[in-house]
């Protein structure tokens, strides 16, 4: 291939431009998607965390159909050879006539039937639940997957439950993630509520243990905090019906929620994670006033900001370079890194409107900044020596400068609020 | 329950096949998905990426692209890579997406060749099939397209079949090139392993072509019938992966399943053994035994283990999860990328 530059714009230029002025090259639908390792999370999810198999398998004893040409499940083997996944992935294939036809919708039933029974069979537990998986073909064919589920669970005696790996809706109303998240709710039925238990909801593994939103909610007078990946069993799981509200961790759970406080009257209030300190500070205090309760942080802010402190005055003007594959959003968090008074040279992420006003703070402070996208056939030229860094965050800024020290920062359990921050702080003090 | 899987996992498609063949071409490769399919190839089937990333794209499909069949968008994408790029030619592989809404490839063909200036080949993949598949329509989409008669060059061998999906190692076609130069050929010529597309281009100037693998048949007839070029069938290194299970398997009954040539080439070398021969991809009648299986399902592969009286079972590992564990025999790993994802440590491993 011929060589040429990799296509950024500036931190200025992107905000001068507005969301109108987006260049095409950053915008996914107007070129051919670039498959590098450092895209892999945009085409195929699950290949490095939780896509919509391994997310639907979040409910306890849950299994999986997938239901689907065999390409579809190939990445699966991956997952199979992990302990908890092992016996929990089954495969119903289609076939050139099936994909054609929908004739295999015929078999869906029985196919269920088969895997529960072989299930309990080989592991002496009958399923609480059998997840049917299906792609792009039923999307394109149109099938009613309620109905085929229905169906398939009065055949079969136990819950049916669609999920849609529709990565042709991946930018559409409900993309695949945001319908899995609220699909592993939907066994969820009303129950009288607790005032003292409350749901978090966002992520398929849970938060680390020692975050402060724990010892803040109980602060507050909060016995049960419910995660589904924390739920032993499913009694436990189906017992987040209970809650008095829950609290939104990822904007692609909005959807569950409002599905969830419209069957189980449970209201939601949405918070986000971010890394610039004061912002965590009002979070909690919007939080808060919204739930009309007090909120005391002030041990953890001070932890957090003596840490900020030391980490500004140690790294001050070192550049970093900021992906989107980490648990982080890139915007945010290359606005606190600014703020802390590093040098962020570049930034491979994803532009959108939710995301115009970080850029437009990050053009106020770091202008000069390059905002690429990882997706961009341009990319195959990228050069790493033309900017070089000090550190990098995320594993796809990594593949972009192998010889700089990486923080990955996409572990599954999750970080967050002050907690996520110091531990972000500490991580990166370990590389550098 | 025909495409029932209960213990076993889904082999690698199709697309993964085609993708395998075009890597070291020096093609732009679109595989024309909504980006699942290109995830899987690259992520989990194309072991040389993660060290050697090449121009690989998803066609990036949304649901309008497919409803609306606007295949010139798709090539209107393709001619912005093509204008800034010096590759040989442009790959459109199918997958699932394509085949429901019946893309006519041929018209897609002729249309992007005209309006990116480059050649371009498609392969109606549809993720329904298995990889040799999809390596043997990318092998004669290559020959078709870009071989021309020329005189043949003594010394000049072809290989067709090579891939690490039958190899399990991203750099058997080094050893395959010196397997071939110790047995006297001047040239060695590894299709899609490490040659290009003047390998393809200059495929009728050789002498002879080796086929190692299932996939490469169909496309050494093909070389057969138009240029001439006589073939042999036969996997390297299996002689020395078979001196090290014979050892342990003296006069016993062994089931190999595998890649057909592959196991094919172990069995020949395996001579004081009752071999027999199963696969769950190609089985060419013209080059199997009498009681060779073709394994169509899993419950049809546990049967034939279960009830078959063999003594050992030489298979990729993977497969050994379908079985009661240690029930049947001794069980020998060979691997089979095609199969489990995992590469050899050593071509010649057990």
């Amino acid at each position: 291939m011929n060589k040429q530059d990799a296509f950024y714009i500036t931190a200025r230029d992107l905000a001068d431009g507005g969301i109108e002025g987006v260049p095409s090259e950053l915008k996914s639908q107007d070129h051919l998607i670039y498959s590098s390792p450092a895209a892999l999370s945009f085409n195929s999810p699950g290949a490095q965390g939780f896509g919509v198999k391994r997310a639907g398998l979040a409910v306890p004893g849950s299994v999986m159909l997938l239901v689907a040409p065999a390409c579809c499940g190939r990445n699966t083997t991956m997952l199979a050879e992990l302990g908890s996944y092992a016996d929990r992935f089954y495969y119903l294939l289609q076939d050139d006539t099936d994909i054609i036809t929908g004739r295999h919708l015929n078999r869906i039933s029985q196919a269920v039937k088969d895997v529960a029974d072989f299930h309990e069979e080989s592991t002496g537990t009958r399923p609480n639940v059998v997840m049917i998986c299906i792609t792009c073909v039923d999307a394109l064919l149109g099938t009613d997957m309620d109905r085929v589920c229905r169906k398939a669970s009065e055949y079969a005696g136990l819950p049916v439950l669609p999920c849609y790996m529709y990565a042709l809706e991946r930018e559409g109303r409900v993309p695949p993630m945001t319908a899995v998240r609220r699909t592993v709710y939907q066994l969820l039925e009303p129950r009288e509520k607790k005032s003292t238990t409350v749901n978090l909801l966002g992520h398929f593994a849970p938060l680390n243990d020692d975050s402060e939103i724990y010892e803040l909610l109980r602060g507050i007078g909060v016995k049960k905090i419910n995660e589904i990946s924390r739920c032993e069993d499913f009694d436990e799981y189906l017992g987040m019906a209970e809650a008095n509200f829950n609290i939104i961790l990822n904007p692609e759970s909005r959807l569950a929620a409002e599905d969830i406080a419209k069957r189980l009257e449970i209201p939601s209030v949405e918070l986000t994670r971010m890394y610039r300190i004061d912002k965590i500070r009002k979070q909690y205090q919007l939080f808060a006033g919204a739930i009309g309760a007090k909120i005391d942080d002030s041990k953890f802010y001070d932890e957090a900001a003596a840490k900020v402190e030391a980490f500004a005055r140690e790294n001050k003007g070192k550049r970093v370079a900021i992906g989107e594959c980490m648990n982080a959003d890139s915007f945010e968090l290359a606005l606190a890194m600014s703020e802390y008074g590093l040098t962020v040279t570049e930034i491979y992420g994803t532009v959108s409107a939710e995301r115009m006003p970080y850029i437009k703070m990050l053009a106020e402070l770091s202008p000069e900044t390059r905002i690429y996208t990882n997706l961009e056939p341009s990319m195959l030229y990228y050069d790493s020596s033309e900017l070089p860094c000090d550190l990098t965050i995320g594993i796809d800024a990594g593949y972009y400068h192998p010889d700089a020290p990486n923080v990955p920062w996409n572990l599954e359990v999750q970080p967050w609020g002050y907690n996520g921050l110091i531990r972000l702080i500490e991580e990166i003090e370990g590389v550098l | 329950m025909k495409g029932l899987l209960r213990v076993m996992s889904p082999f690698a498609p199709d697309q993964s096949g085609a993708a395998s063949v075009f890597y070291d071409m020096n093609a732009i490769t679109v595989i024309c998905d909504a980006g699942g399919c290109t995830g899987n190839v690259c992520g989990f089937d194309e072991p040389r990426w993660q060290k050697n990333a090449r121009p690989i794209f998803s066609a990036g499909l949304r649901d309008m692209d497919a409803i609306l069949g606007r295949d010139d968008r798709l090539v209107d994408k393709l001619r912005l890579v093509s204008d800034k790029s010096d590759a040989d030619f442009a790959a459109i592989i199918g997958t699932p997406v394509p085949a429901v809404i019946a893309t006519d490839f041929k018209a897609l063909k002729k249309m992007a060749s005209k309006r990116c200036g480059i050649p371009v080949v498609t392969c109606e993949c549809t993720g329904t099939n298995l990889y040799d598949k999809g390596e043997e329509m990318a092998y004669l989409e290559l020959m078709k397209t870009f071989t021309r008669d020329m005189d043949v060059c003594e010394g000049r061998v072809g290989v067709l079949g090579a891939t690490p999906l039958n190899f399990s190692d991203i750099e058997a076609d080094k050893l395959i090139r010196k397997h071939y130069m110790e047995e006297g050929f001047s040239e060695v010529l590894v299709y899609g392993m490490g040659d290009g597309l003047d390998s393809v281009r200059m495929a009728a100037s050789c002498e002879m072509n080796i086929v190692v693998s299932a996939s490469g048949l169909a496309p050494a007839r093909w070389l057969k019938k138009n240029y001439g070029t006589p073939y042999r069938v036969e996997c390297p290194f299996a002689g020395e992966a078979a001196a090290k299970a014979a050892g342990v398997l003296k006069h016993s009954k062994v089931l190999i399943v595998h890649e057909q040539v592959a196991a094919n080439s172990l069995r020949d070398a395996m001579e004081d053994c009752d071999v027999t021969v199963a696969t769950f991809f190609t089985l060419d009648k013209n080059i199997a035994n009498e009681g060779d299986v073709l394994v169509e399902t899993e419950a049809q592969f546990i049967e034939l283990v279960e009830n078959g009286g063999y003594d050992a079972v030489i298979c990729d590992e993977l497969l050994r999860r379908a079985v009661k564990d240690g029930t049947y025999g001794i069980w020998i790993n060979r691997r089979h990328f095609a199969v489990s994802g995992n590469l050899e440590e050593g071509l010649c491993e057990l």
